[in-house]
């Protein structure tokens, strides 16, 4: 179904969006100029650590920003228009007919009162206009499709166990037929089993329904199994974006080799795990420079004083002083 | 020796300087403490601010005259100043209603520490006695409870300085009104004892008796305190309503004694907004402050959320 | 869901039996033959051997316990309360279901009024949690839920009736008002006015509250989250997803609330003189007649018991979670 023929036009695009967060009069930035585009029907994982950014990233091109950010730079084009992301209610057609989410720990973002098959019909019913009957009908299908018997949607979703739900939550999303999904760790709370039968559903819907997927994620391997690209956000940027097979075989950044040396993996003999040095960074103290430079173990000079831009390298992009076309020059410099 | 001690109260200093930050912030909290601050200090020395407690027998003014330079809040029925009337009955609400908190709290967290410390068969039947008095409010029991003891006890010798019904209404509001407390203070213990501090007290040989003194009670105050603030306005509540039905003592006028008084003299059909209005807005005032002290406790203490009784 | 049930019932059965045998307590306490205090409204009419016989027929020959205790509950199930001081003579049962109706009027029409009022603006209030009408509504439902309804009575007496005279602020009727007449309808609800707005005064501000930390507790839930993500506008988010959620406690407090509010409006009743069983309540606290308080106590522990049997069933009804 993927053929490289969908591949051509982005479909979505985001070009230096920077966000910040007011409380209490206080502002933080929480992305940092963050550039990057998707095609239809691709996968791409947001990776990084709690306050990198990652879900913020998302919830800008859902449209479901809370009323507390603002964006200070940037905009988001989808299908080469711009999106009004800051505007709540401007953005309210978009959302779902165009990018669905399907949050993570199904259990509270289903509502404990509806059954489930109205959850599904819902948006069916206010955003394509059905009827009650065919909102239930396609609900129906909809269950049908990530595995449910249609008979469980009279379930409430405490009746479900968490992998069922985060199916129901699945086929929510898919209900007003969107280009885009995102999944906000949508198996983070499930066991491992149930957790790779919800990636294997995700990956065969996506290529079934030609969907492009960000999966929002902290753990790289979930990233492994579905994702054709991935990009490591750090403190509010992306430090390093490029193909799974790619960055998983020769990661550039240090952080992402950080990243991917922190993965157990006991078939290769490496069961202990290799915790990443220092604090994850705070964001109303942002270091100078390079945001990794105070946990980096190959930082130089200038990493300490100089922001890296993220720069095309080899098929992906990194952001990395020691990755510069032009790095030996400014290490003698600094030297 | 000395310096670990040092340290420590340095610390303690400093948890307490961050709680006075952060619970001052609340403008309901300041609104709260400076009226009650006014209405203490009203309640401490009365006899200075306006002289003894008027009587018919003593009482200087007309029947019934509205406010005037003289009478700033105007004069009863029998010519008594209501402003000497509402600031003694500051005195004897606040004394009753804080009375009241003081018994409520030491039973409530009496019952809850000891449900929740023993568990079990203990804690079962406890928590099934805490229910009815949950259930039942206060003033329900208190209506009842009070006119059988007074008849009891009789209605002659004061007892610590308390006209005796108003001594029954008191103890009555206290042993009545501390199920709320009880159910609270046994759940934070079921968690505290849980607690590694508690096991090593528990390893060092302390008793049943001091471990819950010494390491669970002091862990309790926050809660104690925010409940007790909540307490002290519904005794406040409960008192006024009780006096006003007849069940306090005219020679120890509370505000709720004194809307009793103004009712069957017919104040409110006669006009006479001064006699029924001053101790009621003294009533509103102060259950008012307690009601946004303890929910700005509350929220220092507890800021996740908080649900009002 | 029926082993829920049975627990419920058990408590409530418990409580219900605790109020009764406390009531056999208080009445043994009180000085006197409890014979002669149960026949003492009849007293006149009724000879010494005729009290004797009532004696037997009563038990009160018997030891305390167990017998007098239940042969107390087996009457009191039976409505036999004794005979009232004040009303010469008459059964208890008798002066309170007389007394019923008129605080059924004025509660149930307070309760309704508090509860349109209040639940609305709670959840408005909570919806727009710290907008400028939150923080009114909030500040005014706090100084309400700390005044007592009857000072609001009498301050409503002083304006209302009094200053200005629109309506009466007295009694349920006008002396020589003709019943089941236009005019004796009319007038009675110009009596009620005043009473249903002070108790419904009285309630208004809890229920704000309630239903305010209701939906502010309901609007930071993940599946209001979905429910925007889903592009739902505010007002389909607020009656779709909020509303349903949001009313699980305030429908607890509300059937909790019928059985506290008979209660609540005694003291109301006392300010209007109101014919019900708060005026009931005044009239027997002042003539010291224990037989028809001991009754009252009865009844509203009663109510209150029989609502909080009901709240926790409404509580299952409406949250599935609880139905299993």
């Amino acid at each position: 179904m993927i053929d490289s023929s969908h591949h051509k036009a982005s479909l979505l695009e985001v070009d230096g969006l920077s966000i910040d967060y007011g409380l209490k009069g206080i502002s933080s930035r929480a992305i940092d100029g963050v550039s990057f585009a998707l095609r239809a029907g691709e996968a791409v994982g947001l990776v990084g650590e709690s306050g990198s950014g990652k879900t913020t990233t998302a919830m800008a091109i859902a449209g479901l920003l809370s009323p507390n950010a603002r964006v200070s730079s940037g905009e988001v084009r989808y299908r080469g228009n711009r999106l009004p992301i800051d505007d709540d209610a401007a953005m309210r057609p978009h959302r779902w007919t165009e990018t669905s989410v399907v949050f993570q720990g199904a259990m509270n973002a289903l509502n404990p009162v509806h059954r489930i098959v109205k959850q599904i019909a819902e948006p069916c019913m206010l955003k394509l206009g059905m009827s009650r009957g065919e909102a239930t009908g396609r609900a129906r299908e909809l269950l049908e499709l990530v595995g449910i018997p249609a008979d469980r949607g009279a379930a409430y979703p405490h009746e479900l166990s968490g992998g069922m739900r985060q199916r129901v939550m699945i086929a929510m999303a898919l209900a007003c037929r969107p280009s885009i999904v995102i999944g906000d760790e949508p198996t983070t709370a499930l066991d491992v089993i149930t957790q790779a039968q919800i990636l294997k559903l995700l990956g065969e819907l996506r290529s079934q329904l030609n969907l492009a997927l960000i999966l929002i994620t902290h753990d790289l391997s979930v990233v492994a199994e579905c994702c054709d690209r991935v990009m490591i956000m750090y403190a509010g940027r992306i430090v390093e974006d490029g193909a799974v097979s790619e960055i998983f075989a020769k990661p550039k950044h240090p952080y992402t080799r950080l990243l991917i040396d922190a993965i157990p993996n006991p078939a290769n003999g490496k069961k202990m795990i290799r915790p990443i040095p220092g604090d994850p960074p705070n964001l109303l103290t942002r270091p100078s420079g390079c945001v990794f430079h105070p946990r980096c173990p190959s930082a130089i000079g200038i990493c300490a004083t100089e922001v890296p831009s993220l720069e095309k390298c080899g098929q992906g992009r990194v952001a990395c002083h020691l990755h510069r076309s032009s790095q030996q020059d400014r290490v003698s410099v600094h030297a | 020796m000395s310096e670990s001690i040092i340290r420590y109260s340095g610390r303690q200093a400093r948890a307490i300087k961050t709680f006075l930050g952060r619970f001052l912030g609340y403008g309901g909290a300041q609104v709260g403490l400076v009226c009650l601050a006014f209405f203490i200090v009203v309640a401490a020395v009365p006899d200075i601010l306006v002289g003894p407690l008027q009587t018919a027998i003593n009482a200087t003014g007309e029947f019934l005259a509205p406010p005037s330079s003289q009478h700033v809040l105007g004069t009863d029925e029998v010519g008594r100043d209501v402003l000497n009337l509402v600031v003694h009955g500051a005195r004897i609400s606040l004394t009753i209603a804080l009375l009241a908190t003081v018994i409520s709290l030491v039973v409530g967290t009496t019952i809850g520490m000891t449900a929740g410390y023993y568990g079990g068969v203990v804690d079962v039947w406890l928590m099934r006695f805490t229910d009815f008095f949950f259930v039942m409010p206060s003033f329900v029991l208190a209506l009842v409870i009070t006119p059988v003891v007074v008849e009891v006890i009789g209605r002659g010798q004061e007892i610590l300085g308390f006209r005796p019904s108003l001594f029954v209404i008191l103890v009555v509001i206290g042993m009545t009104s501390w199920a709320f407390v009880a159910r609270i203070v046994r759940s934070q213990t079921l968690s505290l004892k849980e607690r590694t501090f508690i096991d090593r007290a528990r390893v060092v040989g302390s008793s049943n008796f001091s471990i819950m003194v010494r390491h669970i009670l002091p862990n309790l105050v926050p809660q104690i305190a925010a409940n007790g603030a909540l307490v002290v306005a519904g005794a406040i509540f409960v008192e006024t309503s009780l006096s006003f039905l007849g069940l306090g003592d005219p020679l120890q006028p509370s505000w709720g004694t004194l809307l009793s008084l103004a009712q069957r003299a017919g104040a409110a059909s006669a006009g006479a907004w001064w006699y029924l209005g001053a101790p009621g807005a003294c009533v509103l005032t102060v259950s008012l402050s307690f009601v946004l002290i303890g929910n700005a406790l509350d929220d220092t203490f507890n800021p996740r959320r908080r649900v009002i009784p | 869901m029926s082993r829920r049930i049975g627990s419920i019932l058990i408590r409530a059965i418990i409580t219900l039996l605790m109020v009764a045998v406390l009531n056999f307590v208080l009445f043994r306490v009180i000085p006197g033959d409890p014979a002669a205090l149960l026949l003492g409204g009849a007293r006149t009419s009724v000879s010494a051997e005729q009290i004797e016989v009532q004696r037997q027929n009563w038990g009160l020959d018997r030891p305390l316990f167990p017998d007098q205790v239940l042969d107390y509950l087996s009457s009191t199930l039976r409505g036999d309360f004794g005979y009232s001081f004040k009303f010469r003579g008459r059964h208890v049962a008798d002066l309170i279901v007389e007394r019923l109706p008129a605080t059924i009027v004025l509660v149930g029409l307070a309760q309704f009024i508090a509860i349109i009022c209040g639940v609305m603006l709670g959840l408005y209030a909570g919806w727009r949690r710290g907008g400028a009408g939150d923080n009114i509504a909030t500040g005014a439902s706090l100084a309400l839920y700390s005044t007592p309804a009857f000072w609001l009575g009498m301050i409503l007496v002083v304006i209302f009736s009094t200053a200005l005279g629109w309506v009466p602020g007295y009694g349920a009727h006008s002396p020589g008002a003709i019943a089941g007449s236009l005019d004796w309808l009319l007038d009675y609800l110009r009596h009620l006015a005043l009473p249903v707005t002070a108790v419904a005064l009285g309630l208004v501000g809890q229920y704000v509250v309630v239903a305010r930390a209701a939906m502010s507790d309901v609007v930071t839930e993940d599946y209001m989250v979905t429910a925007r993500a889903k592009g739902l506008t505010g007002g389909q988010m607020l009656m779709r997803h909020a509303f349903r959620n949001a009313m699980l406690p305030v429908v607890t407090l509300i059937t909790l609330n019928l059985g506290y509010v008979v209660a609540g409006a005694i003291t109301v009743e006392a300010v209007f003189a109101w014919p019900g069983i708060g005026g009931l309540t005044v009239e027997a606290l002042n003539a010291r007649d224990y037989p028809v308080l001991q009754g009252i106590f009865l009844l509203l522990g009663a109510s209150i018991v029989v609502a909080n049997l009901a709240a926790d069933l409404a509580y299952g009804l409406l949250d599935p979670r609880v139905r299993q």
